[in-house]
């Protein structure tokens, strides 16, 4: 599998940092470009560039640690803050903007009314997203 | 980073880089400086997802406007919804205008701060604002009559009604404080299912029940007289709420040059299309009067009573089909038709308009937030709770004035048509100043970019001056006036809810040391991302 460009969609979990490393890792072998993205969710009750400075903050750390866990593997990602009403739609927009040939997304293990739930934003990119998607799920422990 | 991004700083912005220790040094990447200064917001919105959003308000306000026209204009209750309809084609096209030059949220308040200036802008949001509240009130107000299919104590027991429907207002106020998940998935199925099962009741209105001599007979023997045919017409404004909403959804479209308008005209033509058919299908069912006593404040499900007990299946079954087999099945369906459609219409008008109830309490915190903005009501109004990021005091501020007006409702038996006269004021008057905005424009800046451009002009001293923006103009002003001079309760209200609005506005100017008029500062441009 040849890739020229990858996007991860980073939440701000844990294992966004091993999705980040295996990107740069997969990346490196062709040279292939990374995105790092993160989106805001906007309530519909308020417009959609509304300045929500707390999550502003807490999206600008997620983005610079991918920035530094990207140099650490000595590799350079270019990363993206986006507003959106929803983070699935917004993540396969983003994809076939870039075109990209991979999105990676990180998965934290969660149970909702006690069966396994992947949430609603990977079901979307699961089944909207033109190019291949990889799921890394976070240990379950 | 990329390049073509507008260059966009904004206050909060520039203070979030200083709290993080963010300094532009030699050799750094200016990476996260585009970042945090320049986030790109996601335009999502195609015609579908916009159209559901103007219908989901157009097609819950179908619930109370016949009622609501209908006390008031009686047999000239079409020709009100045809003349309203006339204004709303006016409006709409204004809107298309407009929304197509300043793709923002603000609507008529937008039109009218660029058209003129920040308290011309200010006074077109505030009277939008009192609208939105109006409709919070009226979906809430009609949602218990509704349900009264099941418990007819809903109905007929004032109290028990009002209390049901300050109850839903401060349901909704709460989770939207909040902040409880929507998806628009939601707002589209239910936008679809309605205008499916309207489509149903007017196709078995027209089958079942209506007769052109009883329509005509129920037209001219309860001819209202002008002042009340006009105060109809005024009322039936409320029939055609979607303008507004779909003008607001406009920054979160896809190329809204093209879009909005695009699907401003396609709201028009299902609407007028609607009305048309459940006035001409309401008034075959039953007399003016009986729609304006027994079924005032939930006509569609007295239109759903009236055809089903109309409904007679055989014999309509043999109309279709002679064969035994096929005459049994359409008189199956058509047995089921007759015993499900009441109670159908029921839930669906509830959930319309619990949905449209949300919907106008979304709408009133993103154009106070939008206001804020501009520096024409106090930011503080838009802030933004730090735990469910939601604009939490413009929510229980304007839930609680809904809530208010909706208190006359336990003793007042009329509080229901006032609220429609009140709803009158505050649209007309943002209406009226959007068309003189757009007529404004033409005169003042005539060389702006227009993407939509209003056909059908006039010139005047070299100027081109859209024939619809003026008759529109003129309508509403007309109309409003009618509103002013003959409804005390809007009179008052109304002119109070302006009065203290504009008291606030030149305290809060006054005290930030702003100009009265002038636009007081511009907001960072957002970046959006447009394919």
């Amino acid at each position: 599998m040849r890739l020229s460009r990858i996007l991860v969609a980073a939440s701000g979990i844990g294992v966004d940092e091993e999705a980040i490393k295996l990107a740069c890792d997969l990346a490196k072998k062709s040279k292939a470009e990374v995105y790092v993205v993160y989106v805001i969710e906007v309530k519909r009750s308020l417009p959609l560039d509304a300045v929500i400075e707390s999550e502003i903050e807490k999206a600008e750390k997620v983005l610079t640690r991918a920035e530094d866990i990207a140099a650490d593997r000595d590799y350079e990602v270019e990363t993206d803050l986006i507003q959106a009403r929803e983070a699935g739609p917004a993540i396969v927009d983003e994809a076939m903007e870039r075109d990209v040939d991979l999105i990676l997304m990180g998965l934290s293990y969660k149970k909702r009314f006690g069966a396994f739930s992947l949430g609603r934003a990977i079901p979307h990119v699961l089944e909207e997203a033109p190019c291949r998607v990889l799921l890394l799920r976070e240990t379950k422990s | 980073m990329r390049t073509g991004l507008q260059f966009a700083i904004n206050e909060s912005n520039k203070r979030l880089a200083v709290r993080n220790n963010w300094q532009p040094k030699l050799g750094d990447k200016f990476v996260r400086r585009s970042r945090i200064k320049a986030h790109p917001l996601r335009r999502v919105l195609g015609i579908p997802g916009l159209f559901s959003a103007g219908y989901g308000n157009v097609g819950s306000s179908i619930y109370y406007a016949l009622g609501i026209v209908t006390l008031v204009a009686m047999g000239g209750t079409p020709i009100a919804l045809a003349v309203a309809g006339l204004f709303f084609i006016f409006t709409a096209l204004t809107y298309a205008e407009g929304t197509a030059m300043f793709p923002e949220a603000g609507g008529s308040a937008s039109f009218a701060r660029h058209g003129f200036n920040d308290w011309v802008g200010f006074i077109s949001g505030w009277a939008l604002m009192l609208s939105y509240i109006v409709t919070i009130a009226i979906s809430a107000f009609v949602i218990p009559p509704y349900l009264g299919h099941f418990w007819p104590l809903l109905k007929e027991s004032a109290t028990i009604s009002t209390a049901v429907s300050m109850g839903i207002i401060f349901f909704l106020m709460v989770i939207n404080v909040i902040g409880v998940r929507e998806t628009s998935f939601v707002n589209v199925a239910a936008a679809v299912f309605d205008l499916l099962v309207q489509i149903l009741i007017i196709a078995l209105g027209l089958l079942v029940i209506f007769n052109f001599d009883v329509l005509v007979n129920n037209i001219t023997f309860y001819w209202p007289s002008l002042e009340n045919l006009i105060l109809g017409i005024a009322l039936a404004a409320i029939a055609y709420t979607g303008v507004e909403t779909m003008s607001q959804m406009a920054e979160e479209t896809k190329r809204p040059a093209i879009r909005v308008p695009r699907a401003l005209i396609l709201m028009i033509i299902i609407v007028l299309i609607l009305f048309g058919g459940v006035s001409t299908v309401g008034l075959s069912a039953m007399t003016p009067q009986e729609l304006a006593t027994n079924w005032a404040t939930d006509p569609v499900a007295g239109i759903a009573f009236s055809i089903s007990s109309a409904i007679t299946p055989q014999e309509i079954a043999s109309k279709f089909a002679s064969q035994t087999e096929i005459v049994i099945i359409l008189t199956w369906i058509f047995n089921g038709l007759r015993s499900l459609l009441p109670g159908l219409v029921a839930v669906l008008a509830a959930s319309i308009l619990f949905i449209a109830t949300n919907a106008g309490l979304m709408g009133i915190s993103r154009l106070a937030f939008s206001l804020g903005r501009y520096q024409l009501i106090p930011p503080a109004l838009g802030r933004v709770h730090h735990r469910f990021k939601t604009p939490y005091i413009s929510i229980i501020l304007f839930a609680g004035v809904a809530l208010a007006i909706l208190i006359p409702g336990f003793f007042a038996p009329g509080v229901f048509l006032e609220l429609g006269a009140l709803y009158a004021f505050g649209s007309l008057f943002s209406f009226f100043l959007a068309h003189a905005a757009i007529i404004n424009l033409r005169v003042r800046n005539p060389d702006l970019p227009r993407p939509f451009k209003l056909g059908g002009n006039i010139k005047f001293k070299q100027r081109e001056l859209p024939i619809t923006a003026i008759l529109g103009l003129i309508g509403t002003a007309v109309i409003w006036m009618v509103v002013i001079f003959t409804q005390p309760y809007s009179r008052w209200v109304g002119l109070s809810w302006m009065a203290i609005g504009l008291a606030l506005y030149l305290l809060f100017r006054w005290r930030r040391r702003l100009p009265l008029g002038q636009t007081a500062s511009k907001p960072a441009s957002p970046l959006w991302k447009q394919k």
